[in-house]
């Protein structure tokens, strides 16, 4: 039946049903045959585009050398409630430190991984290159090598007679006269080819690890795309918006922020998009203008009401600053829109876990259940949940049932950890040694399961161990404060104050609020001023 | 986290009255003494975050991309193995 369908409809077929790869292959054998065939070429750039598309919207991720060699940012020392950077200064509504654990950048850990968000920028570059579990950052060295590079190199050793469209012998000039076709080969080279034309440039580079060639290397990368549509925007006369938002992609991928927000604004001007006003944000939080980019989502509002992904974008932005109240006021809008909107139910949820309601909590999980959503991650908030609203028949099986879809150690880790604390707060502490190790069997860096086995060592008495463990903890995350405060308060009590005094500025350092702190470091500072 | 206090109560003018019979004491006044003892602090349960749809297709994007350059090195390692 199909050998005798029509070849390029039954190609168009695939490519509807999402077979992208049986639609390419026959794409290919249509091409042998007559290689000038433009229907069939198209197709097949679609197709390996679709293959790899994502949303370029949700995708920014910074590389350590974008973060660290970042002078994008107006403001060097910001004022506070204006930038991202300094998460700490505008800490409204949330909870503290000592229930919400925080990322390696200060933030409160999130109910929602982005791509984009997952997690602020480290203050140094040891910070950045370490990459503690809490953080969630395996970051690449720059966001055009990692993850790109990759794909792209698998594409290409996938095709044994080198890539589909040869970049470099494209004439731009003669597609960017035909419309239809410049956009889908501008979609082609923007996601499929990415970097394919430098990667081997760039592996050699990233083992020298020269950041700054790095960068200036990137300008080849998006350049055909950038080429191609500027050509084509000269070709409508800059009558067409895509073209402009194009450019500005490209330029965003390049860094030259500046130059996006331009074309970005020209685009705007033209014809009102939801998305570019997405992607102008996105311009503007990579300029750490949190406040510009929240009043654009709200002109964007204005225009479109109840547009969901403007209002998602607002409580994200609002999130990243700390303010929770507002975040969570956000996300219960865009619920009101959209009721099945994942990302907004998970931070609500999180939020009332961390605010002392996991009843409320619970209830949410349970949607995201109830909504087909089934993950590691899922079960084991649902068992923690559970065990905190004293559902206890629920919470063991939710756990196994996380520990059974856990797709790598690190999550089977965490899993392990949050059983832990079942264990401990249902007194059988031997399990809970046992859950704290496993996690530590799993995943060696785990900074709080470290912390964790030392309190349980230092009930048994053991303090030696207690201790070293506890340097382990804070020498792995010197963001969190429990560990330097765990070791403050043993040192204080073996007498070796000097040590405790360390530890306890430490702990200061990471959280200014906490109250015992401040009084071990008050009483130690009697017995030194007694001296 | 309420701190485990210790509390002790005492109430000077009854003692003497009291002590031929052990009876419970609930007095309506007198000085309260709590004591704060500092424990050690453990970390909080961590509620692990959902990934995003983008996030996850990345992912896997990236994990199969890896699978295939490994099978594609091994494939050369054997080669190499066979010419040698």
């Amino acid at each position: 039946m199909g050998s005798e369908m029509e070849p390029l409809l039954l190609a168009w077929s695939y490519f509807r049903r999402r077979k992208f790869q049986l639609c390419a292959d026959l794409c290919t054998q249509m091409l042998e045959k007559s290689p000038y065939d433009q229907a069939a070429w198209i197709l097949k750039a679609r197709a390996l585009t679709e293959m790899v598309y994502i949303d370029e919207i949700d995708v920014d991720q910074e590389g350590i050398a974008e973060m660290m060699l970042d002078e994008n940012a107006i403001a060097q020392v910001p004022r506070p409630g204006t930038s991202l950077k300094l998460p700490g200064t505008n800490q409204t509504g949330g909870p503290s430190q000592a229930v919400r654990p925080i990322t390696q950048a200060g933030r409160p850990i999130t109910g929602f991984l982005r791509p984009s968000t997952q997690s602020g920028r480290p203050g140094t570059m040891e910070q950045a290159i370490r990459t503690p579990r809490t953080a969630y950052t395996a970051r690449p060295i720059t966001s055009s090598s990692g993850r790109f590079v990759r794909l792209g190199t698998a594409s290409m050793l996938t095709s044994p007679d080198g890539p589909f469209i040869n970049l470099s012998r494209l004439n731009l000039t003669k597609y960017s006269q035909k419309p239809k076709l410049a956009k889908a080969l501008f979609e082609y080279i923007f996601h499929h080819e990415n970097d394919v034309k430098t990667i081997h440039l760039e592996d050699v580079v990233l083992h020298l690890g020269i950041y700054p060639f790095l960068l200036r290397n990137k300008n080849h990368i998006e350049k055909n795309a950038l080429d191609l549509a500027a050509l084509s925007t000269e070709h409508s006369q800059y009558k067409d918006w895509w073209w402009k938002v194009q450019i500005g992609k490209c330029y965003y991928r390049l860094g030259m922020y500046r130059e996006a927000e331009k074309q970005f604004k020209s685009a705007l001007k033209q014809q009102e998009m939801v998305d570019t006003f997405l992607y102008l944000a996105k311009v503007y939080v990579s300029l750490d203008q949190p406040v510009t980019a929240l009043n654009l989502f709200k002109q964007g509002l204005d225009k479109f009401p109840g547009e969901v992904t403007l209002l998602c974008g607002i409580a994200r932005i609002y999130e990243e600053m700390n303010n929770m109240s507002s975040a969570a006021e956000y996300y219960k809008e865009v619920l009101k829109q959209d009721n099945t909107h994942v990302e907004a139910i998970a931070c609500i949820g999180s939020n009332h876990f961390y605010s002392d309601q996991p009843e409320i909590a619970l209830r949410f999980y349970r949607r995201l259940l109830q909504m087909g959503i089934y993950n590691g991650q899922l079960f084991n908030n649902l068992g923690l949940c559970c065990f905190y609203a004293q559902q206890y028949d629920m919470t063991l099986t939710s756990f196994e049932r996380a520990l059974s879809l856990a797709e790598n150690e690190e999550e089977a880790a965490d899993v392990w950890y949050n059983l832990g604390h079942v264990a401990v707060g249902i007194g059988d502490t031997s399990l809970a040694h046992q859950c704290f190790r496993l996690a530590l069997v799993n995943n060696n860096n785990h900074a709080e399961a470290y912390n964790n086995l030392a309190v349980l060592e230092m009930r048994k008495g053991h303090v030696e161990q207690a201790r070293a463990l506890l340097q382990t903890a804070s020498s792995l995350a010197p963001h969190m404060y429990e560990p330097h405060f765990n070791f403050a308060t043993i040192s204080d009590k073996i007498g070796d104050l000097q040590r405790s005094y360390v530890a306890a500025q430490k702990s200061e350092a990471a959280f200014p609020d906490h109250v015992d702190t401040q009084h071990l470091i008050k009483q130690l500072r009697q017995h030194f001023a007694m001296l | 986290m309420v701190k485990a206090g210790k509390n002790t109560v005492s109430n000077n003018s009854d003692m003497a009255e009291l002590k031929s019979m052990f009876r419970e004491v609930l007095p309506k006044q007198g000085p309260l003494f709590v004591e704060d003892i500092t424990t050690m602090v453990l970390c909080k349960p961590k509620l692990l975050p959902l990934k995003s749809l983008t996030l996850e297709k990345l992912e896997k994007m990236h994990q199969a991309a890896q699978n295939t350059i490994h099978q594609q090195e091994m494939a050369e390692k054997d080669q190499r193995q066979i010419t040698h």
